[in-house]
C-alpha cells in the first residue's frame, strides 16, 4: 500500500455509492424505532460509506481535509444523547424518559415523534465518529 | 441534633489547618470549639435523658437497602459523650500550653485530627445503627494511625501507628464480620432492637466471639495489647485523649452495651472475664518494670482495661453499675496522670524516673494534682477510684459464677489491685520523690521550671473532680445509676438502683480493700526485691515479639504468593484466572449438573450446519500461523455467528454484527500491514499442550454452566413483558431499539461513553511519542 | 434451549481462551473477539428458544428483545475494545518492533526477592 496506485474503479465507484449509502444510513436510523435498524447500525454504515471512500483514496489524510474531525462527532454525538436525558429531566420526567407525539401531515400520514429518536441520533453520530476516528488514526502511515 | 454536632465537629476540623497558620498553637482554642458546643447540647438534654427519654437522629442513607444512619442517645451514651466532650476539652486547653516553644508546622493537622477524632468518638457512643457504629469505630481507628504517626520524621512513631492501625483494624474485620452475623440472626441493624430481644443460637454464638475479638484489639487486651505501649509514641495530649480516656474504652463500651443482653449465655462471661483477668494481670506486672513514667501509665491503662472487662463482662445489675463508676473514675485520674507526665516532659524534658528528682518538694501544686489522681487509681480511701473499686468487689462477692468460679475471679481482682496499687506507688515515687538520680544519670527536677497555671489547671480539673466524687458521691451516683439503667439489667428502683457511697459499713468488700492496700503497701515497702525478682525473671515471649513475627511471615506469605501467582508472564495470569473460575465454581457445578426443560439438540438442521462450521473456522483459526489469514478466519467466524442470529430471530443484532466484521477487517488490515506476516514460531509441545487443556476446560465449564442456569430459571422472562409495553410506551414496533433508546437508554449512554474513551484512547495512543520524535529531531 | 447453540459457546470460548493464552497480542486480540462471540452465544442462548424476529406486528412467538438489546451493546463495546487493543498491538510494535508479550521485568525482580528473603 506504497505510493499511488489508486484504482480506477475503486475510486469512481465509491464516488457513486457514497452518497446512496449515507442516504440509507439516514433511513435506517429514522425507521429503526419501528423496522431493523436504529443508532448504531446507522452509524455503522455511516461510517463503512466514508471508509470506502478512505479505502479508494489509499487512506490519504490530504483526502479528508475539510472534513469535521471524528473527535468533533464524538462530542456531539455525547452531548445530543446527555441532553436529551436531561431535557426529561427538565420537563419533570425521569432521567432519559422518553415521550412521543404522534403527528399527521398531508402526504407522509401519521408519523409519531419521539424523543427517542433525539437520543437514537446522538447514538448515530457518536458511533460514526468511533468509526472515523479509528480508521483515520490506524490508517495513518507511521512516521 | 446529633449528626449536626458531628458536621460541626468536621467543619472545625477541615477549618483547623487553614487557621493553624495565622493562630498558631492557639489553634487549640479554636478546636476546643467543637468540643464545648457537645458538652452544651449534652448538658441541655441531659435531664430528659437521664429521665428515660433518649436523644434520637437518623438519617436516610439507602432507603431501599433499609441502611440509615441512626442515632440514640441513652444515659450510658451521655455519660460516655460527656467523657468525650469533656476531657476532649481539657485536651484541647492543655495542648495549647504543651506545644509551647516548639511551634510544629503540622500542628494545624494536629488539631484538626484531635477534633476529627472526638466527633468519630461522639458519633461511636451514640450510634444506634449497628454499621453506623462500625464506620465510626473505623474511623476512630483512622484518627488514632494518624495522631500516633505525628511524628512522621521519627521510624519508631511510623511504625507503632502502623501496629496499632493493623492490630485495631484487624479487630474491626472481626467486629464487621460479627455485626452482620448478629443483624442476619436480628433481622434488624438498630443495637438497642437487638439487644432488646436478643436473638440466640450458633450463629449468634459466633457473632459474640467476633464482636469480643473486635472488642478486645480496641481495647487493648492481651494478646492484642501490644499496640498500645507503642502508641505512647503519639504526643501527651493524644496519649491522655485517645490511649487512656476515650478510645480504649471503645471495645469496654460495646462489652457494656452486650453484656446485660448475653452475660447469661454460654460462651460469654468465660470468654470476656478470662481475657480481662489476663490483662489485668500483665499490664499490672509488666506497669511494675517501666522506667518511662507514659510506658508505666499505659501499661496501667491496659491494667485497667482489663478490669473493665472483668467488671462489664458480668452483666449483672451491680456489675454494670460498678463498671459504669470504674469507666468514669478511670478516664478522671488516667487523663490527669497523662496530663501530669506531660507537664514534667514538657518542663524537665524527660520522663525517665532514673533521672527525675525532688520535683515533690520544689512543684507542691503539681504534685498535690498526680497524688490525688494516682490515689484515686491505687483505690485510696476518700477517693473516687474506691468508691469504685468497692462496688467492683462486691459485685464479685455476691457474683454470678457459682463455687470456686467466682472465687478465682474475686482472687485474680485481688491481686491485680494490689499490683495497681504498688505501681500507682511507683508513678508517685518515681515523678516526685527525692530520690536521687539513678547511677550513671543525671538528675533533673530541683531545677524545673514551675508550670503555668493555665497548663496545670487541665491536668488539676479531673483529678480534684476524683477526690470530690470520692468524698460526695451522691450527684454523681445518681448519674452513674442512670447510665447503668440505660443499658438494660438495673431496675432503678431496686437495691442496686441505690445511689453511690462512700462508706458502706463493714462489708466483705471493705476487707478485701484492706487485703489488697495491705498486699499492695506490701509490694511497695519491698519494691527493690520486686524489682530484682522481675529483671531476673525470665521474660517470656511478649506480643511485641508476637507482632514483629507475625508482621515477618505475613510478609514472607505475601511474597511467596505474589511471587507464584506474579511471576510476569501474561499466559500465567490469564491461566490462573481461567483455573481458579474453572475449579471454584467448577466444582459446585459438576455436583449440580442439570440441562433445562425443553432442550432440544438444535433448532434447525441449518442451525447445526452452521455450528460445524463455526467449530471448523475455530479449528482452524487457533492452529494457522499467517497472519492475514487468520484475520480473514476472524471474520468468517462473525459472520457465521451473525447467522446464528439470523436463525435465532435476532435480525438487528445479525445486521450489526456484520457491519462490525466487515469494519473490524478493514481495521485489522490496516494494522497489520505493518506486522511481521507470520506469527512467532510456536513454542513447545508440553506448553501447547496445557494452554489447550486450560482452554478447553474453560470452553466445557461455559456449556455446562449455561445449560445448568438455563434449568435454574424460576421467574418468567421479562422479554414478554417489554414486547407488549414497546407501542404503548416506547412508541416503536422495533422492541429492541425501543429498549435500547428508551427502556435501558442508561446502559445505552454508559455504553456510547465507553466507545467514546476507546476511541480518545486509540488516536492517544497512536500519536503517542510524535510530539517526541520530533523534538529529538531537532 | 438449543444444546448447538450451549456447544457454540463453549467452542468460542475454548478457542478464545486458546489465543490469549499465547503470547503474541495479534492473537491476543483475535482470542478477545472469539471470547466475546462466546459471551453473546451465552446472552443467546439463555433468552431461550429461537423465534420471530421482535417487531410488533400482532403476532405472538417472538424471540427475547432483551438479550437482544443487550448482544447488541456488547458487540459496539467489543468493537471499541478491539479497536483499542489493536492500538496497543500498534504501539507495541513502534516501541520494539514487535508483538510479542515479554514477562514483565518488575513482576520478575519481585518474585526473585521473594525467594531471597525465604532463604534468609
Amino acid at each position: 500500500m506504497t505510493g499511488p496506485s489508486r484504482s480506477p474503479i475503486l475510486d469512481v465507484g465509491s464516488r457513486a455509492v457514497f452518497h446512496t449509502v449515507l442516504v440509507v444510513a439516514v433511513y435506517l436510523l429514522c425507521s429503526g424505532h419501528n423496522a431493523p435498524g436504529g443508532g448504531f447500525i446507522a452509524g455503522l454504515v455511516a461510517g463503512a460509506a466514508f471508509v470506502l471512500l478512505d479505502a479508494a483514496n489509499d487512506f490519504d489524510p490530504a483526502a479528508r481535509r475539510g472534513r469535521l474531525p471524528p473527535e468533533v462527532l464524538l462530542g456531539a454525538g455525547l452531548a445530543v444523547a446527555a441532553a436529551t436525558g436531561l431535557t426529561s429531566l427538565a420537563a419533570g420526567a425521569t432521567f432519559l424518559e422518553s415521550d412521543f407525539v404522534s403527528l399527521s401531515l398531508p402526504g407522509f400520514g401519521t408519523v409519531k415523534a419521539t424523543t427517542a429518536l433525539v437520543f437514537d441520533v446522538g447514538v448515530f453520530l457518536l458511533v460514526l465518529g468511533m468509526v472515523l476516528a479509528v480508521v483515520d488514526r490506524l490508517g495513518e502511515e507511521p512516521e | 441534633m446529633i449528626p449536626a454536632l458531628i458536621a460541626w465537629h468536621a467543619l472545625v476540623a477541615s477549618a483547623a489547618p487553614v487557621l493553624a497558620r495565622r493562630l498558631g498553637r492557639r489553634v487549640f482554642l479554636w478546636c476546643a470549639l467543637a468540643p464545648a458546643v457537645t458538652l452544651g447540647w449534652i448538658v441541655a438534654v441531659a435531664p430528659k435523658v437521664r429521665a428515660g427519654d433518649p436523644a434520637t437522629a437518623s438519617i436516610r442513607w439507602v432507603p431501599a437497602l433499609g441502611l440509615e444512619l441512626g442515632f440514640r442517645m441513652d444515659g450510658f451514651g451521655l455519660l460516655m459523650a460527656g467523657v468525650v466532650a469533656g476531657i476532649g476539652l481539657l485536651v484541647f486547653a492543655y495542648a495549647r500550653s504543651y506545644f509551647a516553644g516548639h511551634e510544629h508546622p503540622k500542628l494545624g493537622a494536629l488539631g484538626a485530627h484531635l477534633v476529627g477524632f472526638a466527633g468519630a468518638m461522639f458519633g461511636l457512643v451514640t450510634a444506634d445503627n449497628v454499621f453506623a457504629l462500625f464506620v465510626f469505630w473505623e474511623l476512630t481507628a483512622v484518627f488514632s494511625f494518624l495522631l500516633i504517626g505525628f511524628e512522621d520524621t521519627k521510624g519508631s512513631a511510623r511504625g507503632a501507628a502502623r501496629e496499632a492501625l493493623l492490630i485495631t483494624s484487624l479487630g474491626g474485620l472481626a467486629l464487621l464480620a460479627g455485626l452482620v452475623l448478629l443483624t442476619q440472626a436480628a433481622g434488624r441493624a438498630s443495637l438497642a432492637e437487638i439487644l432488646a430481644s436478643p436473638p440466640r443460637g450458633g450463629t449468634v454464638t459466633a457473632a459474640l466471639v467476633l464482636v469480643v475479638v473486635g472488642a478486645a484489639t480496641k481495647s487493648a487486651q492481651v494478646p492484642f495489647h501490644s499496640w498500645l505501649p507503642a502508641a505512647m509514641e503519639a504526643p501527651t495530649p493524644v496519649s491522655a485523649y485517645l490511649h487512656s480516656a476515650t478510645m480504649v474504652k471503645a471495645g469496654v463500651y460495646l462489652v457494656a452495651r452486650f453484656a446485660p443482653a448475653y452475660g447469661a449465655t454460654g460462651v460469654w462471661r468465660p470468654l470476656v472475664i478470662g481475657i480481662g483477668l489476663a490483662t489485668m494481670l500483665v499490664g499490672g506486672y509488666r506497669a511494675l518494670r517501666q522506667h518511662d513514667l507514659k510506658l508505666l501509665l499505659a501499661f496501667g491503662t491496659i491494667s485497667q482495661l482489663g478490669f473493665l472487662f472483668v467488671v462489664f463482662g458480668a452483666g449483672t445489675p451491680t456489675a454494670t453499675k460498678a463498671g459504669t463508676a470504674v469507666l468514669l473514675a478511670h478516664a478522671l485520674f488516667k487523663a490527669a496522670l497523662f496530663l501530669v507526665t506531660g507537664i514534667i516532659d514538657h518542663q524537665a524534658h524527660t520522663r525517665d524516673i532514673r533521672r527525675l528528682d525532688g520535683i515533690g518538694r520544689h512543684h507542691r501544686l503539681l504534685a498535690a494534682t498526680g497524688i490525688a489522681a494516682a490515689a484515686s487509681m491505687a483505690g485510696i480511701p476518700l477517693s473516687f477510684g474506691f468508691v469504685a473499686k468497692e462496688l467492683a468487689l462486691e459485685t464479685w462477692i455476691d457474683g454470678p459464677f457459682a463455687g470456686p468460679g467466682n472465687a478465682a475471679v474475686l482472687a485474680g481482682v485481688v491481686v491485680a489491685s494490689m499490683l495497681t496499687v504498688a505501681y500507682s506507688a511507683r508513678f508517685v515515687w518515681g515523678a516526685f520523690a527525692a530520690k536521687g538520680a539513678f547511677p550513671g544519670a543525671r538528675a533533673v527536677g530541683a531545677d524545673m521550671p514551675a508550670p503555668s497555671l493555665a497548663f496545670l489547671a487541665p491536668a488539676a480539673l479531673p483529678a480534684a473532680a476524683g477526690v470530690l466524687f470520692g468524698l460526695v458521691p451522691g450527684r454523681i451516683g445518681s448519674l452513674v445509676v442512670d447510665a447503668a439503667a440505660a443499658l438494660g439489667s438495673v431496675a432503678a428502683k431496686g437495691p442496686a438502683g441505690a445511689g453511690l457511697e462512700l462508706w458502706h459499713g463493714f462489708t466483705p468488700a471493705l476487707g478485701l480493700s484492706a487485703l489488697v492496700l495491705t498486699g499492695g503497701g506490701v509490694l511497695v515497702a519491698a519494691r527493690r526485691r520486686v524489682e530484682r525478682l522481675q529483671t531476673d525473671a525470665p521474660s517470656p515471649v511478649g506480643a511485641a515479639t508476637g507482632y514483629q513475627r507475625s508482621l515477618e511471615w505475613l510478609n514472607l506469605v505475601a511474597d511467596r504468593t505474589t511471587a507464584v501467582l506474579q511471576n510476569g508472564s501474561l499466559p500465567t495470569y490469564v491461566a490462573v484466572v481461567t483455573i481458579t473460575v474453572v475449579v471454584v465454581p467448577g466444582a459446585v457445578l459438576v455436583r449440580h449438573l442439570q440441562v433445562p426443560d425443553g432442550l432440544v439438540a438444535a433448532e434447525s438442521w441449518v442451525q447445526l450446519a452452521v455450528v460445524g462450521l463455526l467449530a471448523v473456522a475455530v479449528g482452524a483459526l487457533v492452529r494457522i500461523h499467517r497472519r492475514f489469514a487468520a484475520v480473514l478466519l476472524v471474520g468468517a467466524v462473525g459472520f457465521l455467528v451473525a447467522g446464528l442470529f439470523v436463525l435465532q430471530g435476532g435480525a438487528d443484532l445479525a445486521l450489526t454484527l456484520v457491519l462490525i466484521e466487515t469494519l473490524g477487517i478493514v481495521i485489522f488490515v490496516l494494522v497489520l500491514r505493518h506486522l511481521p506476516e507470520r506469527f512467532r514460531a510456536p513454542v513447545g509441545r508440553g506448553v501447547v499442550a496445557a494452554r489447550a487443556a486450560v482452554a478447553v476446560a474453560g470452553g466445557v465449564f461455559v456449556t455446562g454452566f449455561l445449560l445448568t442456569a438455563g434449568a435454574a430459571r424460576t421467574a418468567a422472562p421479562v422479554g414478554e413483558a417489554l414486547i407488549d409495553q414497546a407501542l404503548p410506551l416506547g412508541g416503536g414496533r422495533n422492541v429492541v431499539n425501543v429498549i435500547l433508546t428508551d427502556f435501558r437508554a442508561l446502559d445505552t449512554l454508559g455504553e456510547i461513553s465507553v466507545l467514546l474513551v476507546a476511541a480518545l484512547g486509540i488516536g492517544a495512543l497512536v500519536t503517542a511519542g510524535r510530539g517526541r520524535s520530533r523534538e529529538e529531531q531537532r | 434451549m438449543s444444546l448447538a447453540l450451549a456447544v457454540a459457546a463453549g467452542i468460542l470460548v475454548s478457542g478464545g481462551l486458546y489465543l490469549v493464552l499465547q503470547r503474541t497480542l495479534t492473537r491476543v486480540v483475535l482470542g478477545f473477539g472469539l471470547l466475546s462471540h462466546g459471551a453473546n452465544l451465552v446472552l443467546l442462548a439463555a433468552g431461550g428458544r429461537a423465534g420471530a424476529v421482535p417487531l410488533v406486528d400482532g403476532r405472538r412467538g417472538m424471540a427475547d428483545p432483551l438479550v437482544q438489546a443487550m448482544i447488541l451493546t456488547a458487540i459496539v463495546i467489543t468493537f471499541g475494545i478491539t479497536a483499542f487493543l489493536l492500538a496497543l498491538a500498534y504501539r507495541s510494535w513502534q516501541l520494539t518492533r514487535d508483538d510479542q508479550v515479554e514477562d514483565d521485568r518488575e513482576d520478575r525482580r519481585i518474585a526473585r526477592l521473594a525467594t531471597r528473603r525465604g532463604r534468609r
